[in-house]
């Protein structure tokens, strides 16, 4: 929590016998973090392949060849193979299977090629069948030029006007005309002129011989055959895939790892008796590795921690509880922390919820949502992210019906009690009296919902600045001071602003008599606007140091704090919002269900509710605070402490989800 | 209800209104470019919510301005 698992910079040596079973170890335990080998000399050298590679990635090529001939990138077998029936069968299969896909393809291929042709030279003689012109008479002639095509418009008045002795077919279609022209090799141009006004579009003829109804005709019967033909081979193929897709998936997978693994020697040093493989280790797994080692490299290979250049960045796997783990995705989404840096996931465990519920505070969406995220955890395991929003969705949705239980008291934009200052308001009440009061009410206190919000605004904030103050003591002593000005100056402000909320709400009033009471109440009026010199003193305090501290274009982001505070105040406007949105929703369409008399309107009226309050109030409401909730983090919190860029943990390691190895067979 | 009260009224209004609009401007050009940021390499996502969520301070000025003018 709040800090990255620990590492150890580790190096494991050994004898080159034992380097196959070494990187098989280091890969069965996924936790080495493996740093490429680069700076080669005289005695290390990067290693060569296990000389098994090239043989399984050759399989892998023929393997993946065939699953995109066959089609079955998506198959997902229905049982796991073992390894070694996987290494039984798949030398003979790739003999016999490679020969068969490869060919059936290769005919499938031509046969679909040939029937794409056929269909293209009907397409070509079709518009002359009527014609009765042999397609061999078309052209070949010294004195005669011939134009076949497709007009727009008739242009036989034209043609026959302008040239004498031409010899002209039309055929008239839906939307264009056929036409075969014959003409006198002096009139060529003219009549290509006056055809391409027309609109004339060219058809080549293919290059056959006899009559274009035969032709097609026969054409016809030929793709009637080729087809039947192809159906043959594709039932073939679907034959081979039926047959074969799971332990080609299962190989295909087995291969890869194999491949993965014996590519390995090309990332570390190697000289011509031992090699160096050179890494990070969670400390927490040294003595796992070292055991694993032991026993199954007999000895001849052995880990040793080493200790770090000062410069080098240890990668990052982030520790956390279980329950919190699926609130990484958010840090995830923003970049990983650096090692010394800390982790804010258990924060934002904390206070995304609690915004989000505040924001939301309703129970009867609250549960909704609740449903939702649970929905996610239990269909949507496949796809990694949205099973861990659902985690996230869930406990926002939880909080969500806590705050609008207790706190605001309504379920779906209406109260369990009508507001005293409103005493007609629809409510539950005309369903059941639900004994809860509303400590806060969204429409009539915004007041104390405001001081709620800065409240927690000046709180988060204030942590922000304790964790950016704890981030840069080690390497800036200067820059952490500069963290506890920006502490002062946001200390005065909220001291200013709680000062002239005074007693106007009880948020205010109960941080006045607590959190500010040992400070002395020295509070001044100028031109209407109470203020509290030890607030103002604060200030000038913490503005004054920044120079010093932080450098002098810090002034400059004094106002920045300010409206990071009031930044906060989304969270009441949001739940405002909501809530005003849930109540237009609600007293424009509760009349036409209850008091129109007209069963028509009133379901008409139900509906309408419905989508509103699904669409509007839920979907768009859970959106929208859930952004504000997250962008409270983000850039109000984060950017006071948080850098980024850390290298993220890739230990060395594989999955394995369509065949089993040794190891899981005990 | 008074002249006063009215205007205060019609301040608020356009306070939340104007910031509001400011918002939309900025957060669409923002918006645009994450967009386009994120489609390139899908990693940019976080930081370009981050740059598109900033402009809405404004209108939460504007709507801090507003309840202070409707509580006159």
């Amino acid at each position: 929590m709040l800090r990255p698992e620990e590492m150890t910079r580790a190096v494991v040596v050994g004898s080159m016998d034992s380097l196959d079973a070494t990187i098989e170890c280091l890969y069965e335990l996924g936790i080495m973090h493996l740093i490429d080998f680069t700076k080669q000399d005289e005695e290390f050298k990067l290693g060569q392949p296990l000389p098994r590679a090239s043989d399984s990635s050759q399989k892998l090529l023929k393997l993946r060849s065939m699953i995109r001939t066959l089609n079955i990138e998506e198959h997902e077998p229905s049982a796991k193979l073992h390894v070694k029936d996987i290494d039984k069968k798949i030398e003979h299969a790739l003999v016999t299977l490679d020969v068969n896909t490869s060919s059936k393809a290769e005919a499938r291929q031509k046969i679909q090629s040939l029937i794409r042709e056929k269909e293209i030279e009907i397409k070509a003689l079709e518009p002359f069948v009527t014609f009765g012109i042999p397609v061999e008479d078309y052209e070949g002639f010294d004195s005669i030029a011939s134009f076949t095509g497709v007009c727009k418009k008739d242009p036989e008045t034209a043609l026959r006007s302008k040239i004498k002795g031409i010899e002209f077919f039309k055929e008239v279609r839906k939307g264009s005309i056929a036409v075969a022209v014959f003409v006198k090799n002096v009139d060529r141009l003219e009549a290509s002129r006056i055809l391409s006004e027309h609109n004339l579009q060219e058809v080549r003829l293919p290059k056959l011989v006899g009559q274009p109804a035969d032709i097609v005709s026969k054409h016809h019967a030929e793709i009637k055959e080729l087809q039947a033909d192809l159906k043959r081979v594709e039932s073939d193929i679907e034959h081979i895939r039926k047959q074969f897709a799971d332990l080609i998936i299962s190989s295909e997978e087995h291969l890869a790892i194999d491949v993965l693994k014996s590519e390995t020697p090309l990332r570390i040093a190697t000289s011509a008796n031992a090699f160096v493989i050179d890494g990070w280790v969670p400390s927490s797994m040294l003595p796992d590795i070292k055991i694993a080692l032991d026993t199954m490299c007999c000895g001849l290979a052995f880990i040793e921690t080493v200790s770090p250049e000062k410069e080098e960045e240890p990668p990052v796997k982030l520790k956390n509880p279980k329950l919190v783990k699926p609130f990484e995705f958010f840090i995830n989404l923003v970049s990983t922390p650096k090692y010394k840096e800390i982790d804010p996931t258990l924060i934002l465990f904390i206070t995304f919820p609690l915004f989000f519920g505040f924001m939301i505070g309703d129970v009867g969406f609250g549960l909704g949502l609740v449903a939702l995220g649970a929905v996610m955890r239990m269909k949507l395991k496949r796809y990694p992210d949205l099973y861990r929003l659902g985690a996230i969705v869930l406990v926002g949705g939880l909080l969500a019906s806590i705050f609008g239980l207790f706190v605001f008291a309504e379920a779906f934009g209406v109260p369990f009690h009508p507001p005293p200052q409103s005493p007609d308001e629809a409510s539950w009440e005309s369903v059941g009296n639900i004994p809860i009061n509303p400590i806060l009410d969204k429409m009539h206190d915004t007041k104390e919902m405001l001081a709620i919000s800065l409240l927690a605004g000046w709180l988060h904030l204030t942590l922000g600045l304790v964790f950016g103050f704890v981030n840069s003591y080690h390497h800036s002593k200067k820059h952490a001071l500069g963290k506890i000005a920006w502490m002062v100056i946001l200390f005065g402000l909220f001291e200013e602003i709680m000062v002239i909320a005074g007693s106007a709400t009880e948020t205010s009033h109960f941080i006045n008599s607590t959190v500010f009471a040992p400070i002395p109440s020295m509070i001044t009026t100028l031109s209407g606007i109470k203020l509290s010199i030890p607030a103002i003193a604060f200030i000038v305090v913490g503005v004054l140091g920044l120079p010093v501290l932080e450098g002098p274009l810090a002034m400059t982001e004094v106002v920045g704090i300010f409206s990071n505070l009031v930044s906060y105040a989304r969270l009441a406007a949001l739940a405002v919002g909501k809530g005003a949105m849930a109540l237009a929703f609600n007293s424009m369409l509760f009349p036409l269900i209850f008091d129109s008399g007209n069963i028509g309107i009133a379901i008409a009226g139900i509906v309408a509710l419905f989508v509103t309050q699904m669409f509007f109030v839920f979907f768009l409401g859970a959106l929208s605070a859930g952004i504000q909730a997250i962008r409270l983090n983000y850039v109000e919190f984060f950017l006071k402490f948080f850098e980024g860029g850390g290298t993220d943990f890739a230990p060395l390691s594989y999955e394995r989800k369509y065949s089993i190895a040794k190891k899981q067979e005990a | 209800m008074d002249i006063g009260t009215g205007l205060a009224l019609v301040g608020a209004g356009l306070a939340i209104g104007i910031a509001g609009l400011g918002t939309g401007v900025a957060q669409g050009q923002v918006g645009a470019a994450a967009v386009g940021a994120t489609a390139e390499d899908p990693k940019m996502f976080g930081k370009g919510i981050v740059m598109m969520v900033l402009p809405e301070t404004i209108v939460i000025l504007g709507f801090v301005v507003a309840f202070l003018l409707m509580n006159k």
